[in-house]
């Protein structure tokens, strides 16, 4: 039989590693959209991480999540090899939790990130972007990449920035002879030598049409 | 199953089963430097086979994402970095390695950089005179030429401009294009079919002459019989998965290894570290790191378009150098853009009003090396040491992009250096970027630059090759990649790498 002692001893221990589980894990907000690979407490990290960085508001941009980061990050966690995805997940994380041990100023301040307010969200990454340890800087200019070309994913952001591809009709030359789109078997090859067309070596013009992709959808 | 049908190229979608071949040489790598070798040796009659480990891009296949891009088509999703000083490095894996995806810039070094390899190896036959006719028949092939001004954008132009007011000499840079339309995007895959890639003008040609192109298969061990390498074998390996398959054997009278600076001595490595008597296989590592500085100019300058990198300076080759302009996907290059919130989004919203320019060092000093992993993954082990000299002359560098950008009329530039101002608005500001004593970990820079690795060398105790790029130690075994330079070219390298290729092509030819 336990001691009485030893009992709230260990209820005492299993309370306190309870706590210390659902700072870490619980109390997330549920994703609307499950992710390809991210978890909901992920996304949610993202969501405050994209619009720490981009906040909504002071130009026509749009903020993070609006620009659709954290779905973007998912594809590109998705997309890159497993151990390289690991990284990054461990990356998010550490953000997202190395409040609870370095408190962020203010009231407060001992929350995941996710939590924090705006002023101490941005107390926070200027603490990861300016310290004087290097790899505290790689972990914020890391994070910051990932947001960053979600950011720059979103046609909204290309088109006010005047970076929207252009259309261009690839001519058709004698490689397009040769190879296949990746994955299909050479029988799916459409092209003959008299569909062979020449380039056209004419500079875009600045008001030229923009790529599908990046153009404005009409309604 | 054994196959001979000479002059075709095989996909993923072809393999059903192992099989074996036989050639007369086997080209492992279909890059710039293996992709010239591989035509050369077919228009010389000679029975070629040559293996790519990535399959080839058509327009369909390019992603117009940067980063979404990168995972396609770069080895490690592009996220490929060294030890030590930490530098992230793009290696390609498609048909046509990093000729897909670079900005076609080819430049030859002048002759102060070959009497430097000649004196540093003990070399040879390589000075820059000796190599002219091979770069004049690479140029002819590909019909290298100066950048027009009308495809340069401004982003270029702005650059000559502050080089002009400054009396700094300045030139269009030549690209291996056809047909170019200015569209900046030379990183995900050119949708005009203009650059001249590896894989829609060599290969072709290759083909077109006799060579067989197999794609998707990963060279995984060479095959040697004593002294003499015999061919290699290795496996199918699936597009973007990298999942193994069925596994392949290519028997040859010779071996000639272009699988890149990177890749090459990893396979050596595997291979039961072959031809590496010296101990040289995977040391040496050199880097041409680059550093990109963004101008903003009161006026709108649209730098979206324009030849990707359209105009260069060659006037600090010797203090160790080059200075270029510079474009690549908006999501690489914000990255570059400091800080976050509001005070972000207000200094993105000036892009449009933007130049961006880089210079590249030499960097002599800084040296790394390639291992090979435990198991069955080709990815290196890299380490590199940014020598802090070298990281000295970085800081030079910076301080004259920054002289070139208020000459031609910007009103601010973002360093995007460590420890100095985020923003500077004149040159007095920005005098401390010539002043500071660097750290290696101040700058943000990359390198895709890189060689060394099996270096040439006149001693067979401190070399892999000799000048033609023929193993010291081995028969029948050459390598052809950037790998074999003694020392960094001070300018892009591809250019080079490919007339040594065009002259290793008949060394091998005579060794048949
Ligand atoms: C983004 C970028 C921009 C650049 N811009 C320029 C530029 O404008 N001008 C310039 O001079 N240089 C530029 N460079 C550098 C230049 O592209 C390289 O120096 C050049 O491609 C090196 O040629 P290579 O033949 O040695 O190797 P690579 O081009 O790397 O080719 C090696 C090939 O071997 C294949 N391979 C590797 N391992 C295996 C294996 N085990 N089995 C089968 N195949 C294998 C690879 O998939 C690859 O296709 C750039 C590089 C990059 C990444
Ligand atoms: S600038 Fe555009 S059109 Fe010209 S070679 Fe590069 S990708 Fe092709």
């Amino acid at each position: 039989m336990p001691s009485a002692w030893g009992l709230s001893a260990g209820l005492f221990a299993a309370t306190l590693l309870g706590w210390a589980v659902w700072r870490v894990f619980g109390g997330f907000p549920h994703a609307k959209r499950p992710g390809l690979v991210l978890a909901a407490r992920e996304l949610a990290f993202l969501a405050a991480a994209a619009d720490a960085t981009y906040p909504e508001g002071g130009s026509d941009l749009p903020s993070g999540t609006q620009a659709g980061i954290p779905a973007y990050a998912d594809r590109y966690v998705a997309a890159v090899p497993r151990s390289v995805g690991i990284l990054m997940r461990l990356l998010f994380f550490l953000v997202e939790h190395a409040t609870l041990v370095f408190s962020a100023p203010g009231r407060g301040g001992r929350r995941r990130f996710s939590s924090l307010s705006p002023e101490q969200q941005g107390a926070v990454l200027e603490g990861w972007r300016t310290s004087s340890l290097f790899p505290r800087r790689l972990v914020f200019s890391s994070l910051r990449a990932i947001l960053t070309m979600g950011f720059f994913s979103d046609p909204v952001v290309l088109r006010a920035l005047h970076l929207g591809a252009k259309q261009i009709d690839s001519p058709i030359v004698e490689a397009d002879l040769l190879y296949p789109a990746i994955g299909a078997h050479p029988r799916t090859i459409a092209y003959e030598r008299e569909d062979l067309v020449a380039r056209s070596g004419v500079p875009l013009a600045a008001d030229a049409p923009l790529h599908p992709d990046h153009a404005e959808q009409m309604q | 199953m054994s196959a001979a049908v000479e002059g075709e190229v095989r996909v993923f979608a072809e393999y059903e089963r192992d099989f074996t071949e036989e050639a007369d040489v086997v080209v492992v790598g279909s890059g710039p430097c293996g992709a010239v070798v591989a035509h050369e040796l077919t228009a010389r009659g000679k029975r070629v086979v040559l293996l790519e480990e990535g399959p080839p891009f058509t327009p369909q296949d390019f992603e117009l994402d940067g980063a979404l891009s990168m995972t396609r088509m770069m080895r490690e999703a592009g996220l490929r970095t060294t030890r030590g000083t930490i530098i992230p490095t793009m290696q390609t894996i498609a048909l046509g390695g990093g000729s897909l995806v670079n900005s076609a810039i080819c430049v030859r070094p002048p002759d102060f950089v070959f009497e430097g390899w000649e004196e540093y190896a003990e070399l040879e036959g390589t000075r820059r005179s000796d190599l002219d006719p091979h770069y004049d028949a690479v140029e002819a092939f590909l019909g290298i030429a100066l950048t027009p001004d009308e495809l340069q954008g401004q982003r270029n132009l702005l650059f000559r401009d502050g080089c002009d007011a400054l009396g700094i000499e300045s030139e269009p840079i030549a690209r291996n294009v056809r047909g170019c339309r200015g569209s900046g995007e030379c990183f995900t895959g050119c949708r005009a079919r203009a650059k001249q890639s590896m894989d829609i003008s060599y290969v072709p040609a290759a083909i077109k002459a006799g060579a067989r192109v197999l794609t998707s298969v990963q060279v995984q061990e060479v095959l040697s019989d004593g002294r003499r390498a015999t061919g290699v074998r290795g496996q199918v390996v699936e597009p973007f998965s990298g999942r193994r398959s069925h596994r392949f054997r290519i028997d040859a009278k010779a071996v000639v290894l272009a699988a890149g600076c990177m890749a090459t001595p990893v396979l050596l490595q595997k291979s039961g570290n072959l031809a590496n008597g010296s101990g040289q296989v995977g040391r040496n590592l050199q880097f041409h790191p680059g550093i990109a500085v963004l101008g903003i100019f009161p006026e709108k300058v649209d730098p979206g378009f324009g030849a990707t990198q359209g105009y260069q300076s060659l006037a600090f080759l010797r203090e160790g150098y080059k200075l270029e302009t510079l474009w690549a996907p908006a999501a690489i290059l914000a990255v570059r853009f400091p800080g976050f919130g509001h005070d972000l989004k207000k200094r993105l919203a000036q892009v449009p009003y933007a130049a961006n320019w880089d210079a590249i060092a030499t960097c002599h000093r800084s040296l790394g090396t390639v291992r090979a992993r435990r198991g069955a993954s080709l990815d290196p082990i890299l380490t590199w040491n940014f020598d802090p000299e070298d990281a000295q002359v970085l800081g030079g560098a910076l301080y004259q992009i920054a002289r070139i950008f208020f000459a031609a009329g910007a009103k601010t530039i973002l360093p995007g250096v460590h420890g100095v101002p985020d923003e500077m608005h004149s040159l007095e500001e920005a005098d401390v970027l010539r002043t500071r004593r660097y750290a290696a970990s101040d700058f943000v820079t990359a390198s895709n630059h890189a060689f060394c690795t099996t270096r040439m060398h006149g001693d067979p105790a401190k070399g892999v090759v000799d000048p033609r790029g023929r193993a010291h130690e081995m028969d029948g075994l050459f390598l052809v990649d950037t790998g074999i330079f003694p020392r960094c070219t001070s300018v892009n390298p591809m250019l080079t790498g490919m007339a040594l290729a065009h002259r290793s092509a008949q060394a091998v030819a005579d060794e048949l």
